[in-house]
């Protein structure tokens, strides 16, 4: 089916006006630098975390920023703090609070998992580990 | 010059035109071989379960999330024992009658648990919920032990789960599937996708890793955390279509008068089990290496290394008490 196309689309091209053809190639041309630009740009250059409520991406924050963040969970608010590249949980309310007394987390591979507020917390960077996945 | 001059530009609509045909057939290859990742954080099983799938169809890739997110919560019920639901785990503990018509994927469930009773010289029990419950009490409380009395009332006998024609007869039997289910549902979970023709895939439930092939025709890296929980790993596996499964005492545990107590209780003293920090499994069989991880948990290093020589094509590292590592003949060939 995309070969058909393809040889439809090709076909028009031939038959084409030339200087029309010179135009077409033009923006081509220029759309295949675009292509080439935003592909090496794609991906961000600081070290991001990225928190998750349920399923849903909720905030995205740069970790050379240090500063404090609120997020929600389903037992109420979560308190996080960036401090030097890192991030933990300061604060949340679940009955053991297993994830603000993990600490800080600094590599792509870990998380903080906040089970009874679904939350999660994942570090993104661009040189980041190539470790694809961490059994605990 | 005046004749190259020329042949260029007679020749520059062709010239350009063989340009685009060959762009056009890149992109369109680069296209087809370009693998997007889907991913799905659910909440399942008491654990946070993350689905990562890679493929070039979007429709296709979203409904299989979808199908799996269903595995997951259809056997999170089914094998739930504290949450009452339709002939559940629950339901079947609580033994109000005298056989229960049970659905047939908590049947092979059931099935196969047992199975491995007798595989593992009774060390891995399905029926030791009475026992896993008094001491989850204690966890929640994070006072107190229990003691030998308490525990040695419980009648963890195997015999008492009698599973015949798709039914359960009631012998008091107390279930416990915490040392199964998530390695039998990540098992078919990965299944379900393979069927569905997506091939690369991993999911991460807890302790539970399924390893579809890689995106990029690579092998995937999979660590394994120290039992220290510094952020650091013990080590790193290079494989793909492989499950990878970890038992250890640092995820659920409690501490009283200094010392911790964790969730995997040997049978025999129905205390928890200290061997060792930690053990983890490699298998192409995610159900095996879940019972696998359990049961190896439960026996001495030396023993487990003998045991686990008779399985084929399994493969483990052990963390003792110390911190020293210990690997299976084989591991080695799965670590850069």
């Amino acid at each position: 089916m995309e070969w058909m196309e393809l040889f439809i689309v090709l076909r028009g091209f031939f038959n084409m006006n030339p200087s029309d053809r010179k135009v077409i190639l033009f923006f081509l041309l220029l759309f295949f630098i675009f292509l080439l630009l935003f592909s090496l740009k794609k991906e961000p250059s600081n070290k991001e975390a990225l928190v998750y409520f349920k399923n849903e991406l909720v905030l995205t924050i740069d970790l050379s920023q240090n500063d404090f963040y609120k997020t929600k969970g389903t037992q109420g608010d979560i308190l996080l703090e960036v401090k030097d590249f890192q991030i933990r949980v300061v604060e949340e309310n679940s009955p053991k609070h297993l994830c603000s007394k993990q600490g800080f987390i600094d590599k792509s591979y870990e998380t903080i998992v906040c089970l009874p507020n679904e939350v999660v917390i994942k570090i993104k960077e661009k040189k980041g580990s190539s470790i694809d996945t961490v059994v605990k | 010059m005046k004749s190259i001059g020329s042949f260029i530009k007679k020749y520059i609509n062709v010239f350009l035109g063989i340009i685009i045909v060959l762009l056009c057939i890149g992109i369109y290859f680069i296209r087809k071989n370009t693998y997007l990742e889907y991913t799905s954080n659910l909440y399942y099983m008491n654990t946070y379960i993350q689905i990562r799938l890679f493929s070039n169809q979007e429709q296709k890739a979203k409904e299989a999330l979808k199908g799996v997110e269903e595995i997951f919560k259809v056997y999170h019920d089914l094998s739930n024992k504290y949450e009452k639901k339709d002939n559940n785990l629950y339901t079947l503990n609580e033994g109000k009658q005298d056989d229960f018509l049970l659905d047939s994927r908590l049947y092979d469930l059931l099935e196969y648990g047992i199975q491995w009773y007798e595989k593992s010289n009774g060390l891995f029990n399905i029926n030791m919920g009475c026992v896993t419950d008094i001491w989850k009490n204690y966890r929640e409380k994070e006072s107190g032990v229990p003691t030998q009395e308490e525990l040695f009332a419980c009648d963890i006998s195997i015999d008492n789960i009698k599973l015949s024609d798709h039914k359960l007869m009631n012998q008091g039997q107390n279930i416990d599937l915490g040392g199964i289910s998530k390695g039998y549902t990540t098992s078919i979970a990965a299944d379900y996708l393979k069927e569905k023709g997506i091939t690369r895939f991993i999911i991460n439930a807890g302790g539970n890793v399924v390893v579809g092939d890689h995106y990029n025709q690579g092998k995937y890296q999979i660590g394994i955390e120290n039992p220290n929980l510094d952020g650091s790993l013990l080590t790193v596996v290079n494989a793909n279509n492989i499950s990878v499964v970890t038992s250890g005492s640092y995820e659920r545990y409690y501490e009283y008068d200094g010392v911790r107590y964790h969730h995997l209780i040997d049978p025999k003293t129905r205390m928890p089990a200290n061997y060792m920090k930690g053990v983890t499994v490699l298998s192409k069989d995610a159900k095996m290496a879940d019972a696998l991880s359990t049961i190896l948990f439960l026996m001495p290093i030396e023993e487990g290394m003998k045991y686990l020589e008779k399985i084929e094509g399994v493969e483990a590292i052990w963390c003792g008490m110390d911190g020293t590592l210990y690997r299976s003949k084989g591991f080695f060939q799965y670590e850069s």
